[in-house]
């Protein structure tokens, strides 16, 4: 495990567990995951590394089953303390689905949804919808059509919306839950480039079924089996140099 | 935060509050129904309300018998299940298992048209076309007898019985059709042994449910079954006039003072009324709970 | 032993569209002898005005009135106390005693005859609250009476909405009744609405509550307060049907009754099951 970041340390875990009922669904998960740069989760699928994202931002409390137990920390604070803020917790950590999931409303509207509800003045959101159209690289598509409805885009461009969607609340981290797999290679590549210029001023956190992917855009690279986090590196090293049997027999298995 | 914390548990205690209306208001039904019930037998004995064989509110020694009026109600519940239920559950089966998808489309809504029609409309119809129907054929003193009445509750009954045997028997894993077709079974065979069998727990829940819409249906009962308060017999009784239960709530309420013995001798009435749909809306939950297909 | 069960096979699904035709036969017969011998009466005059001599002629005004008033008067309390108590159910309810309590007394309350909801009805608006023989009492009564209904519906609608709509909204910050209010009722409108409109179907057709309640005989004023007594139109064919002063001579005038009663709950129902099915379509694409 790498020691230090050059960017410096965004999200610590330490001896994360968690139960769904009597099932064990990860052991003892221990991590940290670097500022400003790209984290990549691989596994087969049931190994838990969607489950984990879910963790970061408290997504897994909406399951009434779960339990966890552990330390997570985002920017120095517990979020699983008694004083934390799940709301405020959710601002600061946003998430981008799998399935693109746009509200029936139009395109400005979602945009606007998170900003307005927190409190941002009328006045400010068309300024704020288009940064983050902008930031989310949908602008120049949709500039002229922002009263459509986002449920008659593409699914790339559903997913860019998300992404401007999440990008409007001013998060720190984004966690990307395989936000690529219900699309064609096209709008792929498009989100792909989108979240290697959203990491020099995000933290990123992204879950994905596709090693190329992982190999294309991530820094780092934690690969989880069986709701154990097996290895957790340096992309290159993760890729080229895995330390542990599990790693290289899945990344040569897939790699042929 | 703090503040936000607040409201949403302030948010979610009221939406406990509405939610919690409805046990509310069931209780408080039980309350009042079974108070103003058991203020009748301060004067009246229970035994003798049970066990007495005449409904006499009026007479000068007034009797209060509740026999006449719940087997009046059983007569006509048991002539219209007998009636709606096979012909329910063969439009049920018809619908999902043999018509043209499209055309059970025009289908389904149709046979729910019965259920929006009000009761007073078919008591109306019931009275004016039925009843002297009912009176030529079988050549009667009156129409308006307790057969009358379980046709028209039949009826009414029916949409309640196919649009629930329906969702029961759609629901029938389509593989454990297969099975039964691929092992050279015709499609009637397959119905009948397997299909229908595995629907039975949600074609009973369907029944279930179908009785007791019957034994609370009030006015149109009330209109063609002719409300004479007299122990029936069965299956004689079906050609002669009976008195439901409801039907005498709704007659004689208009007319007795409040707090007398009859008024309450009806909330009694009422309250055995409430306590056998109370049963069957249990046992009809129970089985559509316990036997649902988990595939 | 093949041909046998071939034949069988014939006659039973011959049987078993007899079957259908019947109960298709009870629709068309029922509709079409209101309709054929409803409409010669309808007329501008009979909607607006009032019955006169003895009821034998004039209008069914004054009973129109009435159940537009109950219409209105339950709505009032049941929506709100509908919707708010399926987000409960459906938005934060735990499994668990509490919750399994408050849907047994639903379904228990749906299925209680509604000439029990007229004695409870009687026995706590009319006369433990003092409301008297009222509007108020009988809108209370029929408010209960459809509760279950509107409920359910509400319940049916909040499920269908896709859970993502709420997972986008919580992972962007948003409280949980600010996503149900911003995000998932707003989806849930049309099924809603649906159930709502069940709802007056059913309140505009219920006769027994209204008899234990309220409802008047003949009471040709409009109803001034919501204290009034009032005329509606399912007890007004009632009245006229068994014991008016001249049953055969009214008939015609029963005829309309029955048909404009029967127009506003069809009419009420061709919207809501039109909304349902267009809603579940949008929802399938």
């Amino acid at each position: 495990m790498p020691e230090t970041y050059e960017n410096g340390t965004e999200i610590e875990v330490k001896n994360l567990n968690l139960w769904y009922g009597d099932n064990h669904a990860l052991h003892d998960i221990s991590i940290d995951i670097p500022k400003n740069s790209v984290t990549a989760f691989i596994g087969p699928s049931g190994c838990g590394k969607s489950t984990f994202l879910r963790c970061l931002n408290r997504m897994n409390d909406l399951i009434p089953s779960c339990r966890i137990e552990g330390h997570v920390n985002v920017s120095g604070e517990d979020i699983y303390s008694r004083e934390t803020d799940v709301v405020d917790l959710r601002k600061k950590v946003g998430m981008v689905f799998q399935k693109p999931n746009p509200f029936p409303m139009s395109i400005f509207d979602n945009i606007s949804y998170g900003p307005k509800i927190h409190g941002m003045s009328k006045k400010e959101m068309p300024s704020i919808v288009e940064n983050a159209l902008k930031s989310g690289a949908l602008w120049e598509e949709i500039a002229d059509r922002l009263d459509a409805s986002a449920l008659d885009l593409s699914g790339g461009q559903q997913q860019r919306l998300c992404i401007a969607r999440t990008l409007a609340v001013k998060p720190e981290v984004i966690l990307f839950d395989e936000p690529c797999s219900a699309l064609d290679p096209i709008s792929t590549s498009k989100i792909e480039d989108l979240i290697l210029e959203l990491k020099k001023d995000y933290t990123i956190v992204i879950v994905t079924h596709n090693m190329q992917q992982a190999a294309r855009i991530s820094d780092y690279t934690a690969f989880f089996l069986l709701g154990d986090l097996i290895e957790f590196g340096k992309t290159n090293q993760i890729f080229e140099n895995p330390q542990k049997k599990e790693t290289e027999d899945y990344i040569t298995g897939r790699f042929g | 935060m703090l503040n936000r914390n607040i409201k949403e548990k302030g948010i979610e205690s009221l939406l406990f509050a509405a939610g919690a209306t409805a046990v509310i208001a069931l209780f408080l039904l039980c309350i009042f129904l079974f108070r103003e019930g058991a203020l009748l037998f301060e004067n009246y004995p229970v035994s003798s309300f049970l066990t007495d064989t005449k409904w006499l509110p009026t007479a000068t020694k007034p009797q209060y018998g509740l026999l006449p009026l719940l087997l009046g109600s059983f007569v006509v519940t048991v002539g219209s299940i007998l009636f709606s239920v096979p012909l329910g559950i063969a439009s049920a089966i018809y619908i999902s298992e043999i018509a043209d998808p499209k055309i059970a489309n025009v289908l389904k809504p149709v046979t729910e048209i019965l259920a929006g029609i009000p009761s007073v409309v078919y008591g109306f119809f019931g009275l004016v076309i039925l009843v002297p129907i009912v009176q030529k054929t079988l050549s009667l003193p009156t129409g308006q007898t307790a057969l009358t009445g379980s046709i028209m509750l039949g009826i009414m009954a029916l949409p309640t019985i196919i649009s629930i045997s329906e969702d029961a028997i759609s629901s029938v894993p389509r593989s454990i059709k297969e099975g039964s077709l691929a092992l050279g079974s015709t499609e009637w065979q397959t119905i009948y042994k397997v299909t229908v069998p595995a629907a039975l727990s949600g074609i009973s829940a369907a029944v279930m449910l179908g009785i007791g819409r019957a034994i609370g249906e009030t006015m149109t009962v009330m209109m063609v079954s002719g409300n004479s308060a007299i122990i029936p017999g069965f299956p004689s009784g079906l050609f002669e006039s009976v008195r439901t239960m409801t039907a005498t709530i709704a007659l004689e309420m208009g007319e007795v003072p409040q707090g007398s013995d009859h008024f309450h001798a009806l909330f009694a009435i009422g309250s055995v009324l409430f306590i056998t749909t109370f049963i069957i809306n249990i046992i009809a939950n129970y089985i559509k709970r316990r036997y649902r297909f988990s595939l | 032993m093949f041909s046998n069960a071939k034949l069988n096979e014939k006659i039973a699904f011959a049987l078993l569209k007899v079957a259908m035709a019947m109960v298709i036969a009870f629709v068309v017969i029922i509709l079409y002898d209101i309709i054929s011998n409803g409409y010669g009466i309808l007329s501008i005059e009979f909607i607006t005005s009032a019955p006169r001599k003895g009821m034998t002629q004039g209008g069914i005004f004054p009973a129109i009135v009435g159940t537009t008033y109950l219409i209105m008067g339950s709505m009032i309390v049941a929506l709100p106390l509908g919707i708010l108590a399926a987000i409960y159910l459906t938005e934060y309810a735990q499994p668990g005693k509490t919750t399994w309590m408050i849907e047994m007394a639903i379904n228990n309350l749906a299925g209680t005859p509604s000439v029990v909801f007229g004695l409870f009805g009687l026995a706590i608006f009319v006369k433990y609250f003092g409301f008297g023989d009222s509007i108020l009492s009988a809108s209370l009564t029929l408010a209960l009476l459809i509760l279950p209904i509107i409920i359910r519906a509400s319940q049916e609608a909040l499920l269908t909405v896709p859970k993502e709509y709420r997972e986008a909204s919580l992972a962007l910050g948003v409280t949980k009744w600010e996503t149900i209010r911003k995000v998932v009722l707003p989806a849930a409108i049309p099924g809603v609405v649906t159930g709502a409109i069940l709802g007056v179907g059913r309140v505009a057709g219920e006769t027994a509550p209204i008899l234990l309640t309220g409802a008047a005989y003949f009471y040709p004023r409009l109803p001034s307060t919501i204290f009034s007594q009032f005329m509606a139109l399912p007890y007004h064919l009632y009245v006229l049907a068994t014991a008016g002063t001249n049953i055969s001579q009214t008939r015609p005038i029963q005829y309309g009754t029955a048909l404009i009663l029967l127009l506003l709950v069809l009419f009420v129902n061709v919207i809501a099951v039109t909304i349902r099915s267009h809603y579940r379509k949008k929802l399938k694409r």
